[in-house]
């Protein structure tokens, strides 16, 4: 069985406001020596992936990744994570939109032989648009199942949905696309040192667009009006007190007089 | 004269109270922009809501009960969008920030070659198209959209629209009629083998008035139950961040943020919780936010309008007592 995990990198979620800016003109973010990380999701998608390896016999796990070649980083920390290969399309991917990411990531899964299952997280920690996916599954032609938080049997596949109520359990009978959600079993395992050693040495397969045969991509169907900083907060009105005891009084009394409660 | 068509949610054979705010959103659309709602009421009770849902302000709607809407949901609700898309011919399509509307957007977008804007705080009709507006990067940014494509797709977070009060004399002039399309399970649909319904007592995170939040600094699952005992005190519903869900001190679907829940309570009193935009953005629309936390920098106390330094653990029991004593 072949499974192929969606890796992206973006800007760390993790910076403050206040080192947040825009570019209102190129509506790009602005940050001063911006850490790039990985996508959290994506790393929920990766260990789900480490896990069905680890249960059954004979996956190969192929982690690919879409941008140019400071996006290898995502990739290196897969394969110290012990995946089986990893690919990288090369192509500034700022000004795609989701479609055509997924048609670039689709056209790259084309080539990789028969594939079992595609992972992504359920959304990108940046533009946090959900999107790509299940584009993919589209493109691909296949059925996607989203919000997958574990795999609760391989043989046949089992898969546990996040849904608002609860959760359901699904059957995939075949090849398909999950998009992956966090609980508490698909933490990214941190990765071993003699293993990010080794994958330092180990080879990313790049494909450029050449390599991705006669591919229409169209245009942008969506256009990007504007980024802005969200308007300015005036902060918290402190309830003060002696002690805890007072200070939750106070703001019960508070609540009562805007009528909160 | 734009169409729209709207999808409704329902739950326990019951139209959700989201569904109905995106019905009261798709509805001031239309008048704005001149045009007629269409509402697809999916799953079995469909019929059943279709009266109330013209009562709402849709003008139309168009209803599937077939079995495999609960055997498959995605594909066979994709089925069914497409059908209802291919019969009402919408400029805008509208769904719900829900499981299935984030589930159905994407793909019913790829399939009818229409720009999408997804997770949409607002929406608004502005020279001759639908703008949607939407935080992006955990919040730390605000960017609006619009599609360059004849049909637009859009989710809407709860909140974007509130719903219309019934008014039994509006009954929309489509009626209601059923969709008309068989849907048969295919051998390479995943397919739902069993449910599992996390017991809830109190009400459910995206319909409660109040909620009660916990985070990281809330340290343990023996913790929650001291959020657990202020929020049966106040009727309210017991929510989580990332953090708290990623420890396994709570069950994922009490997630809130960026993810998981985006909820509009009249009050979210947050718990030991950081203010990590994540959160913030699933928690940002109520209309009075409490943050309790022990640490005075805590980037929480930038957004609530409330803050209180505090240990939670003397500070609950006694809200929940003050509160209590002077009702």
């Amino acid at each position: 069985m072949q499974a192929v995990v969606l890796l992206k990198q973006v800007l760390d979620p993790e910076i403050p406001q206040k080192a947040f800016g825009v570019d209102p003109d190129r509506k790009v973010p602005q940050v001063d020596r911006a850490p790039q990380v990985l996508s959290i999701f994506d790393g929920n998608a990766l260990e789900l992936a480490l896990r069905l390896r680890e249960s059954r016999e004979g996956v190969r796990i192929v982690a690919l990744t879409l941008g140019p070649a400071g996006a290898d980083d995502v990739l290196r920390k897969a394969l110290a994570l012990t995946v089986d290969e990893a690919v990288r399309v090369s192509a500034d991917s700022v000004g795609l939109d989701s479609q055509q990411k997924a048609r670039l990531l689709a056209a790259a899964i084309g080539q990789m032989g028969p594939v079992d299952l595609v992972l992504s997280g359920r959304q990108a920690a940046d533009w946090e648009a959900g999107q790509v996916g299940a584009m993919v599954a589209e493109a691909l032609s296949l059925p996607c199942v989203p919000f997958v938080s574990r795999v609760e049997g391989s043989d046949p596949l089992l898969v546990r949905q996040q849904l608002e109520s609860g959760h359901a359990i699904l059957r995939i009978p075949g090849p398909a696309v999950l998009t992956v959600t966090n609980d508490e079993t698909n933490v990214l395992r941190p990765a071993k040192v003699k293993d990010v050693m080794a994958a330092s040495r180990r080879q990313i397969r790049v494909l450029d667009m050449a390599d991705l045969g006669p591919l229409d991509l169209g245009e942008p169907q969506v256009d990007l009006l504007s980024l802005s900083l969200p308007p300015g907060r005036a902060g918290a009105e402190m309830i003060e007190g002696e002690s805890a005891q007072a200070k939750a009084q106070a703001l019960a009394r508070r609540l009562r007089q805007i009528g909160a409660v | 004269m734009a169409k729209i068509l709207a999808t409704a949610t329902l739950q326990g054979g019951a139209a959700t109270a989201a569904g109905l705010d995106l019905l009261g959103l798709a509805a001031e659309l239309a008048g704005a922009s001149g045009g007629s709602v269409t509402v697809l009421a999916l799953g079995a009770g469909a019929r059943a809501v279709a009266q109330s849902l013209l009562a709402q302000g849709a003008d139309e709607v168009l209803c599937s009960e077939e079995p495999a809407l609960a055997q498959s949901p995605s594909e066979a609700g994709l089925a069914a969008l497409l059908e209802a898309a291919r019969q009402v011919q919408p400029e805008l399509l509208l769904l719900a920030t829900d499981s299935l509307g984030r589930d159905w957007a994407p793909r019913v977008a790829a399939r009818l070659a229409a720009g999408i804007v997804t997770e949409a705080t607002g929406v608004a009709f502005e020279a001759g198209r639908f703008v949607g507006t939407r935080p992006v990067f955990g919040g730390k940014a605000v960017a609006r959209m619009a599609a360059r494509t004849k049909v637009a797709v859009m989710t809407v977070r709860p909140g974007a629209g509130s719903a219309k009060p019934p008014d039994a004399a509006g009954q929309g002039s489509g009626g209601v009629r059923d969709l008309g399309l068989e849907i048969t399970l295919q051998p390479d649909w995943p397919e739902v083998v069993r449910r599992e319904v996390e017991a809830v007592s109190g009400p459910r995170l995206e319909e409660a008035k109040i909620i009660v939040s916990g985070g990281r600094g809330v340290g343990g699952p023996e913790g929650f139950r001291v959020l657990q005992e202020l929020a049966e005190e106040l009727g309210a519903a017991v929510g989580a961040s990332r953090a708290a869900v990623d420890e396994g001190w709570v069950p994922a679907a009490w997630q809130i943020g960026q993810t998981g829940k985006a909820v509009a309570p009249d009050l979210y009193i947050a718990v030991g919780i950081s203010g990590a935009s994540q959160h913030m953005v699933g928690c940002s629309r109520a209309k009075t936010l409490v943050a309790i936390n022990t640490d005075p920098d805590a980037l929480i106390f930038e957004t609530a309008q409330l803050g209180l330094i505090a240990d939670y653990r003397e500070a609950l029991p006694a809200l929940a007592q003050a509160l209590r004593e002077s009702s």
